[in-house]
């Protein structure tokens, strides 16, 4: 379960260019629900997924994922639960260019104290799930946007992570692959994970898999 | 972190990052290549001279007429004799000649072949000499730069030295030095004691100076004394005095290289603050989706000093490298002649190694530690940044 109690997001604080980019916002997402936080660009929706993905922090307010406040943690800490409970997917994805799909999946694998092989076997698994194991070996540059979606899911899943959030998914992709996208979530609800996805795109209007849809308009829920 | 998949990830960065960490790495290899050389030349001259020094008698004795040098007499040798502690008393001829074809300048050094003192570098490099087929005929020995110059006259076999009466002389060129020796012997001409004294107008019972050596360390200051109290026009100069004056005089070049390399070093720290701290939105980028996937602040700077420590490890050996062939193996062209000067003859120089690597360790840290330093400090900033805020 996901508790938001409270939540205040203030950007340039106690300055003539104060700004609330959330307020006061309360909300409860049940595990292994699919929840759409629903509004147009700058609505506060993008800074309400980073705060519950330890990327930054609440001007004031908690989050209690599993029975744990995230919103005060130290850096290592917050680090820890992104990196054991956590898997982000960006609108930009957020790929190293340079390097290929397999190593740009193992990156969260290894501050973590894995073995190469152990790291090997867990990106296998990933590439699967993320329908991109035929290009494993293909630097990210020469992907297309699709494929470097289906990556930025693939590194999203190497932990295993419960909760899966997704920051605008399909605002870089065509129609096709924005329905492949869909049926990947729809697999991983199926997985039982708890997936909270940024949107603006109508095509998540009406999935049978989505549980809550909230709408968020001017850093408010509505 | 497993310390192998950490290093596997480390290095694939840096393969993968190879054309961004060009410019600073090339930078970095020609300034460690610059400061190494100037190090190895430095200290292989200080070598190559303190072993020469160090052949030399303890103390030189010369004679000072209205603050001039002049030739000093040999019956000061007997002199001397009566004075305990002393030992290997000898008499040594030498003087510049002045070859006005090319206006240069031969230095001519008077050998005594029967004299059991003769100094042990000229001994090791008159081993060379069959000495009864050298004394048959007027011969002399030539150092590189002299045979160079007298080649370019056409004196293949001989030379016709110029004598005080007008007359001349022909010498024969016996053989040329070692090209080994030319740090020490480019500029040399060794003949026979007699010859040369003839040659450089020097008398019978004269000569340029006298040597002498006092074995027991702890006497020479007395020995000092009693030789100035010997005469009242002499000159008396110690060894140790001329080995400070040497390393003095390799020091303060030595120096001058010194603080161009700390201004070159501070100016590359500089821009390599400037470089990190103007991060590009690139690096920026990296550093926050490394942190949104879960690698603490730690983990980043880890990451981060490693790959700096690598790229500076690895362009400090090649520059540590290069410089080593280029002293020993080319001999310095170029940087050589700020150490050794080619105001008279010029110099074909080849050193041998000498490398201290307590001073090689010294400038690896006098390196590495401003590098990483210059990197870590901004790396730090963008690190503790919100990852939401670093990815933008």
């Amino acid at each position: 379960m996901i508790k938001v109690n409270n939540l205040n997001k203030v950007f340039n604080q106690n300055t003539k260019k104060e700004f609330y980019a959330l307020k006061n916002i309360n909300i409860k997402i049940q595990t292994s629900s699919c929840v759409i936080l629903k509004g147009v660009s700058g609505s506060g929706k993008s800074t309400l997924l980073s705060i519950l993905g330890a990327l930054s922090k609440p001007s004031s307010g908690d989050i209690i994922i599993n029975d744990d406040s995230i919103a005060k943690l130290p850096d290592l800490h917050s680090s820890a639960f992104r990196s054991s409970n956590l898997g982000f997917i960006f609108q930009s994805y957020n790929l190293f260019n340079e390097l290929n799909i397999e190593e740009n999946i193992s990156i969260p694998l290894v501050p973590l104290g894995f073995t190469q092989k152990e790291i090997n076997k867990k990106v296998d698994v990933a590439l699967k799930l993320a329908n991109i194991e035929h290009k494993k070996d293909e630097t990210v540059s020469n992907l297309s946007g699709g494929e470097k979606q289906r990556t930025a899911i693939a590194r999203a899943l190497v932990n295993n992570p419960d909760i899966i959030l997704c920051d605008e998914p399909t605002a870089n992709l065509d129609n096709e692959n924005s329905l492949k996208f869909i049926e990947v979530m729809r697999k991983l609800k199926k997985l039982n994970k708890t997936i909270i996805i940024a949107t603006h795109d109508p095509i998540f209007d009406k999935l049978d898999f989505v549980d809550n849809t909230i709408n968020i308009k001017d850093g408010k829920i509505t | 972190m497993r310390t192998s998949t950490f290093l596997n990830f480390l290095f694939l960065l840096i393969y993968k990052h190879k054309s961004k960490h060009i410019a600073i790495s090339l930078i970095s290899i020609l300034i460690v290549f610059l400061i190494s050389s100037v190090l190895f030349i430095s200290s292989s001259i200080q070598k190559e001279v303190f072993n020469t020094l160090d052949a030399q008698s303890d103390f030189v004795v010369q004679r000072i007429n209205s603050g001039k040098i002049v030739n000093t007499p040999n019956s000061w040798i007997d002199d001397f004799s009566d004075i305990n502690g002393i030992s290997n008393i000898q008499q040594r001829v030498y003087g510049q000649y002045y070859f006005e074809s090319a206006n240069k300048y031969f230095t001519i050094v008077g050998v005594d072949l029967f004299e059991e003192s003769t100094n042990k570098d000229i001994k090791e490099l008159l081993k060379i000499l069959n000495i009864q087929e050298f004394m048959k005929k007027n011969s002399m020995i030539i150092g590189n730069g002299v045979e160079k110059i007298l080649r370019e006259f056409k004196y293949f076999e001989y030379y016709f030295f110029r004598l005080q009466n007008r007359d001349t002389r022909k010498v024969s060129i016996f053989k040329a030095l070692p090209k080994e020796t030319n740090i020490i012997a480019n500029d040399l001409i060794i003949m026979d004691i007699s010859l040369a004294k003839e040659i450089l107008n020097i008398g019978e019972d004269q000569s340029t100076d006298i040597v002498l050596n006092v074995p027991n360390e702890l006497e020479q200051s007395n020995i000092k004394i009693e030789l100035i109290l010997k005469h009242l026009d002499i000159r008396v100069i110690q060894k140790s005095d001329i080995k400070k004056a040497y390393e003095n005089l390799y020091n303060y070049k030595g120096g001058i290289f010194l603080i161009l390399f700390i201004i070159v070093m501070i100016t590359f720290v500089l821009i390599l603050f400037q470089r990190y701290t103007m991060i590009s939105s690139s690096d920026k980028k990296e550093i926050g989706i490394l942190r949104a996937v879960g690698w603490s602040i730690k983990d980043v700077i880890k990451l981060k000093i490693s790959e700096t420590f690598i790229i500076a490890f690895i362009s400090f050996l090649i520059g540590v490298i290069i410089a080593y062939m280029y002293v020993f193996f080319l001999n310095a062209p170029i940087l050589s002649n700020i150490f050794l000067g080619f105001g008279n003859l010029e110099n074909s120089v080849s050193f041998s190694p000498n490398i201290d690597f307590s001073t090689i360790v010294t400038l690896f840290l006098f390196f590495i530690i401003p590098f990483i330093s210059a990197v870590l400090i901004p790396t730090w900033k963008i690190a503790v940044i919100e990852p939401s805020e670093s990815m933008k």
